[in-house]
């Protein structure tokens, strides 16, 4: 792709270490975070929490605490209720727990809130939070995933303790087993991911402030102004214009922030009824115990190679503890994905589950679906050491290049210009891992433990169309009379540095000075909607969106000049802010002057040309962008003490065109040292009452400036198809950086015998106690005496089956009496894995043939070509969102309902019902 | 709940106020003088967000009383720049260095790395990452922060 | 996380903090510098009525050498003491330990006298002043009082300290020049309390053990004397002294407990070998020499 057309001039501004424009309020203490502001007669919010896991609400009285100096209001649910909310998920589907803003009636986690007290300051409404009496009947809570299998109901009004499921147990049994059956090597690995606090600096904030009749202004940390105010107006029932969301400076989000929760809702809520500004500001302490948590999951891998190393299938059994609340029952279910798409794997399948518990919900984190990588890498990592192979021979075997594409993988993805085979080649190219595996044995003579891992992943970027609130992005680009530059963005910066990238493609595009570009954005009042960070997306779509309308300004700019000079626009070039016409220096002109004259002088433009100099585009970029990593990590590890020590750690990325080194370089690195503190240091523990643990930073341990050590990069560069040819890069660090470091402390510690002992089970994080596990061979961590056994995942036999009270997955079973007619309209829902659908299913036989159409507000889909016999229904519905799969549906019509399943290519199996009409 | 005249100087300027006793330092500086650039992240003394300096020593605004401020000279973030704006050499090897990301860690980072550096102009590398041990960062992994404190040890040799 | 509320006192000497503490009948706290109080009372775990700030007392202040010894008034800043000429001199292994607690931010407003009083059981300086020999003054309205450290620690934050009284000097013995310096502690962060950690001096005479005080931190509920080792040090020349041996004793001395950064198990093994390693560098050092 030809990056830089002839129109502007010679300065480059994309793909350099440009300062950013966000440092000089942050470095002199003039950002605006949420707890800055302050509005007259603004009072503030604490919230009463429940200090129990799980059991109902006897009583609350609020007598004394309503004395207390400074108090206002003390709300309950019960006040809250008066305007009626329905919580959603990130993908704008409802929330199916039975979720309220305050507890109603039940308190199902430690920290659920239950009351609001608002007062004249924070310390006041704390004194009164501590008055508030309340008395509740305490049950036993379920803290395991092992507790949710085997439990009562977490929400007794479901039927069972599963939040959501994926994959296709049967195809286990049909499929994938009898391949791993033949294979020479079968391996099978299991990770326990530790629950994660996501922990920003900046804790969750809002501010609400209702003004004039049913508008409300919000301040709100969050990841999008744009995606927060539609959802607050979704969820409240709210025309969306009557509620703006402004955040400029947000301290850190890494998924926490993506939609607005319990208690920034309560805030708005809670504004409407007090009739007055309201704020909230989460300390530390609410922060690492009621925010919405993240990971805890449990994965078990079972790969079958042949003799070469060859993978041959691979089946995965996957649960996350989801807690009582998550932000989306799907909350860190979709890990099976882009497990295998850069892999010649003939043959995958999975089953997934998230469990409800009474612990804190998860909500989301920075590569939300990063367990695939780690349990992939640490599993190819094992299989190289069973079978004698290199690991990254092993990777060369079964990784997809570039002269491979386009293909698609078993689970329907395809792929055409993914590179982690490339970027592994570049990586190894400029590590000597020879010159170090001889370094490691003269090591291990002297009793020293050096390990390498090395790795390679891809990740979908940029995803736009295919979810609710993944879109394009718009971008207004104006040259003010002034001869400055304003660009106007739907973008966010929780240090994502956007408005410094944005101004640079303006500057390349334009041919202006960096310095002349003013970006606004932070603003729901700004630009247009998009979901600002989330997905890795802003520089690849916010960035097409900027380089395209910036060309389209520059070509208006050009136009004018041309009908000025009466020359030919292309004769006309931009540079350093003056317009230039080839052959006639005497007709270059500042941009200032020619702004005068588009803004002020209409009868010297072209006829027909609207005023002033201004361009928006919206950009709808491909489905996806795929970015594709290797990574390589050194370690020593002291047998003494079990420390580990990082003495190295190279990227080599392929995020393809780099607006910002800096800016890229600061995004990987960060994902690295969240993944460090995941893999060596943080844990959210919960006690068997299910008291969460870590709620200081005294307990919940971040990564220091001595655990991270100097990172080196090496940028591929790969263009993508999108405008700009940019892929996403704000995840990578946190998805690769586990597995690559596990992989390296399970390569020092080889000597020793694998990482996850007998069992093959390895927990995180890999506490000094644990790694001397693996060195003294015995149980140092007490972890056999606290750990639950891992379910009975791994398929080697037999499938997983779920223990009672789990409700079986609805399957057709054999036709009973002929059903009624099925003609007619039907209330079909589909328990999908990014939340649940519902449509009305058309149906018209034939005799057994049967056609008709699926419709949702979104769109109506045709289908022919299915069959009915004894009530037993078959059907396929090819669709193109979120991606090209077929649906094949198999359901029994039983009277006026119908219940089965409904296979979706990649996304696994989905429970559907009916009713009709 | 005793209230107490105070008076202080900060940034230069001199300040009176009446406070509660248990009210941090940190929240007078934000809430009653508005000196929003000190932020409070953790509020028990471990990240180092609301690093500031009193009578020369850089402390946790979070653990100490604005009572016990009497009569202090303090500086914040808002105060280390000089009055035409230009910026300390401290921010300015944190911009150069992309060593902050959101920026709610950074006005500790910065007013540590400026007093470490008052006290000893000629800090070491080791000293600055020594007193950099007391801070959390969320964003940047402290490459940008390890890199700038190379560049004013480097300014120093 | 604001504090609840509290009254405030500044007094100027002793008596007067006494007096305010006598008729605060125990419901009164001091403060010092406040690094590990100010959390508790930010997160309401401490509810005083009043808070007394010592911070204006200058006689609690400063180091000075006292007969046999030398005297930390416990309001001395960490970073003061860490500069001080007299304590490098006599007391290295203090300075040693007293690097280790905290961060650069902390030890500035931190005392010595807080870290000691407060009895964190995994905490550097109170193991030292057991391991030292170290004498705690105590002053209330009714008088003076001094208590050995290893009789002042009873358990996690508990002390013998009464609400009523006031820590007023912490002295510690002097230790024969050229003495050992012992000091070894795994932390998972710098400035992280311990996960497990051990201090310590050791006297020789004639290239014999002649005096020995060692003690562990973070291997239970309050700092704990390594006596048996010590016991086996004594009379011991450094060529026939077993690290490995001596190292088992001093764990026999413990009684570490599980939590989520490391297990028993974990504190007494690494203990055992940090104990043994650093014993064997020390003495190998000194026997070279």
């Amino acid at each position: 792709m030809n990056f830089h057309a002839s129109s502007v001039g010679a300065t480059r501004y994309v793909g350099e270490r440009t300062p950013r424009k966000e440092d000089s309020r942050l470095l002199t203490g003039r950002g605006q975070f949420t707890d800055d502001i302050q509005l007259p007669g603004m009072m503030h919010i604490a919230y009463v929490r429940s200090p129990v896991a799980r059991g109902r609400i006897v009583s609350i009285n609020l007598e004394v605490a309503r004395e207390m100096p400074g108090v206002q209001a003390i709300y309950t649910q019960a006040d809250l209720a008066a305007i009626p909310v329905q919580m959603m998920s990130f993908f704008f589907t409802p929330i199916e727990s039975p979720v309220s803003l305050l507890a109603d009636g039940r308190v199902a986690c430690v920290g659920d809130p239950v009351c609001m007290v608002i007062a004249e300051t924070r310390a006041m409404a704390e004194d009164a939070a501590a008055l508030v009496e309340m008395e509740i009947e305490e049950e036993t809570p379920l803290v395991t995933i092992a507790d949710a299998k085997t439990g009562p109901l977490v929400h007794p009004d479901k039927d069972d303790n599963i939040a959501a499921e994926m994959g296709d147990e049967d195809m286990l049994e049909e499929a994938i087993q009898p391949l791993l059956d033949k294979a020479p090597h079968v391996v099978t690995h299991t990770i326990r991911h530790q629950r994660i606090a996501q922990s920003p600096m900046e804790c969750r904030a809002c501010v609400a402030s209702p003004d004039g009749s049913g508008e409300m202004t919000v301040w709100m940390g969050c990841q999008s102004p744009h995606l927060a105010a539609r959802y607050l107006a979704l969820v409240l029932g709210l025309p969306q214009e009557s509620i703006r969301v402004i955040a400029k400076d947000v301290g850190g989000g890494f998924g926490l922030k993506n939609i607005p929760w319990r208690e920034e809702v309560a805030v708005v809520v809670a504004a409407r009824l007090f009739g007055r500004p309201l704020k909230w500001i989460e300390d530390r302490y609410e922060a690492l115990t009621a925010s919405s948590h993240a990971r805890e999951q449990e994965v078990t891998l079972t790969i079958g190679l042949d003799d070469e190393g060859k993978l041959l299938a691979a089946w995965s059994d996957y649960a996350c503890n989801n807690g009582a609340w998550p932000m989306g029952e799907d909350a860190n279910i979709a890990v099976h994905m882009f497990m295998w798409p850069a892999h010649k794997l003939p043959a995958y399948g999975f089953v997934t589950r998230g469990w409800y518990t009474n612990t804190m919900g998860l909500g989301g984190y920075r590569g939300p679906w990063a367990m695939e990588s780690l349990i992939r890498e640490t599993t190819l990592d094992k299989a190289a050491r069973k079978l004698g192979i290199d690991p990254i021979e092993l990777r060369r075997k079964n990784l997809i290049y570039l002269p491979d594409q386009p293909v698609t993988s078993g689970m329907g993805i395809e792929v055409t210009d993914i590179t982690p085979g490339e970027c592994l080649e570049k990586l190894v190219a400029n590590v000597d891992v020879a010159a170090f595996r001889k370094e490691q044995a003269e090591a291990r003579k002297e009793g020293r433990y050096l390990g390498m891992g090395i790795t390679t992943y891809i990740e979908p970027t940029g995803s736009a169309g295919s979810m609710q609130p993944m879109t394009g992005e718009t971008v207004h680009v104006r040259i003010e009379p002034t001869g400055k530059v304003v660009a106007m963005l739907s973008t966010h910066s929780q240090g994502h540095g956007t408005a410094t990238t944005m101004a640079q493609v303006i500057a390349d595009r334009l041919g202006v000075a960096y310095e002349d570009i003013s970006v606004f954005e932070g603003d729901s009042a700004i630009g247009a909607f998009s979901p600002g960070a989330a997905g890795s997306r802003q520089g690849v779509i916010a960035g097409g969106a900027t380089w395209k309308a910036t060309e389209l300004l520059a070509d208006k700019v050009r136009a004018v000049a041309a009908h000025l000079s009466n020359a030919s626009v292309d004769a006309v070039t931009i540079d350093g802010g003056m317009v230039h016409v080839e052959g006639a220096p005497e007709m270059s002109r500042s941009l200032k002057e020619l702004a005068e004259i588009a803004y002020g002088e209409p009868g010297r433009l072209p006829e027909g040309m609207a005023t002033g100099l201004e361009a928006q585009f919206r950009y709808q970029p491909p489905p996806m962008t795929m970015t594709s990593a290797a990574h390589c990590c050194v370690v020593e590890v002291d047998a003494e003490t079990g420390f580990v020590k990082i003495l190295r750690w190279i990227s080599s990325e392929d995020c393809g065109t780099v607006i910002n080194p800096g800016v890229v370089e600061g995004q990987i690195a960060g994902g690295l040292a969240q993944a460090i503190g995941q893999v060596l240091l943080e844990e959210m523990p919960y006690d068997a009452r299910g008291n969460p643990l870590a709620a200081t930073f005294k307990d919940y341990l971040m990564p220091t400036i001595f655990d991270v050590p100097d990172f080196e990069y090496l940028h591929a560069n790969t263009p993508s198809q999108t405008i700009g040819g940019m892929r996403g890069v704000g995840e990578g660090g946190a998805i690769i950086g586990p597995p690559t470091l596990v992989n390296a402390i399970a390569d020092a510690l080889s000597p020793f015998g694998e990482l996850g002992g007998k069992k093959g089970e390895v927990t995180l994080p890999l506490t000094p106690s644990r790694i001397l596990d693996v060195i003294e061979q015995r149980d140092v961590s007490g972890h056999s005496a606290h750990a639950a056994p891992v379910p009975a995942a791994a398929p080697v036999s037999a499938p997983a089956v779920p223990e009672a009270p789990v409700a079986e997955t609805a399957a057709p079973v054999p036709a009973p009496a002929a059903s009624a007619s099925i003609d007619g309209d039907w209330d079909m829902t589909l328990k999908a894995p990014m939340g649940g659908q519902t449509f009305v299913a058309h149906f018209e036989t034939q005799g057994t043939s049967l056609s008709g159409y699926l419709s949702a507000p979104e769109g109506q889909q045709d289908f022919s070509g299915g069959t009915i016999e004894g009530g037993r229904i078959k059907f396929e519905v090819k669709v193109d969102k979120p991606m090209k799969i077929t649906l094949k549906y198999d359901i029994q019509l039983e009277g006026d309902t119908i219940t089965g399943k409904c296979k979706m290519g990649m996304f696994g199996t989905a429970k559907v019902t009916a009713v009709r009409a | 709940m005793s209230e107490h005249k105070i008076e202080l100087t900060v940034n230069g300027h001199r300040h009176a106020a009446t406070v509660e006793a248990r009210t941090g330092l940190g929240e007078f500086l934000r809430e009653e003088l508005g000196y929003t650039g000190t932020h409070l992240a953790c509020e028990h003394g471990v990240c180092g967000a609301c690093t500031v300096r009193v009578d020369g020593v850089a402390m946790r605004s979070c653990l100490m009383l604005a009572v016990q401020a009497d009569g202090c000279e303090v500086t914040t973030v808002e105060g280390l720049a000089a009055p035409d704006g230009t910026f300390h050499r401290v921010q300015q090897a944190l911009q150069d260095n992309f060593g902050l990301q959101c920026g709610f860690c950074t006005p500790g980072v910065a007013i540590t790395l400026a007093t470490v550096l008052q006290d000893n102009p000629s800090a070491t590398t080791g000293e600055m990452e020594a007193a950099m041990s007391g801070h959390i960062c969320r964003c940047t992994g402290y490459q940008g922060i390890r890199r700038a404190i190379r560049q004013l040890a480097g300014e120093n040799a | 996380m604001k504090p609840a509320p509290f009254d405030y006192a500044r007094p100027s000497s002793i008596a007067e903090a006494c007096a305010i503490l006598s008729e605060a009948g125990g419901g009164a706290t001091v403060i010092a510098g406040g690094q590990t109080l100010m959390p508790l009372l930010n997160l309401r775990m401490s509810q005083p009525f009043i808070l007394v700030d010592i911070n204006g007392i200058a006689d609690l202040k400063g180091v000075s050498r006292v007969d046999g010894g030398t005297r930390v008034g416990p309001a001395t800043r960490q970073a003061d003491a860490l500069r001080d000429e007299t304590l490098a001199r006599h007391l290295p292994a203090f300075v040693a330990a007293l690097g280790h607690v905290g961060h650069y931010q902390t030890r500035n407003r931190g005392t010595v006298g807080g870290s000691v009083a407060l009895g964190e059981p995994a905490a550097e300086m109170p193991a030292t002043a057991v391991a030292l020999g170290a004498t705690i003054e105590i002053a209330s309205v009714s008088g003076t009082r001094s208590v050995k450290a290893e009789e002042f620690y009873l358990g996690p934050y508990m002390t013998a300290l009464e609400p009523d009284e006031l820590v007023t000097g912490i002295t510690y013995p002097d230790w024969p020049d050229g003495h050992v310096v012992l000091f070894r502690e795994v932390a998972q962060r710098p400035g992280d309390f311990a996960l497990v950690g051990m201090v310590g001096a050791l006297a020789l005479d004639g290239g014999k053990v002649s005096r020995a005080g060692i003690a562990w931190f973070g291997m239970g509920p309050t700092p704990i004397r390594a006596r048996q080792a010590e016991d086996a040090l004594l009379g011991k020349a450094l060529t026939e002294i077993d690290a490995d041996a001596v190292a088992a004793l001093a764990v026999a001395d413990t009684a570490p407990f599980d939590d989520h950064h490391a297990s028993a198990e974990y504190r007494r093994t690494v203990g055992k070998r940090i104990f043994a390693r650093t014993l064997r560098e020390t003495l190998d050092i000194r026997s070279a020499a």
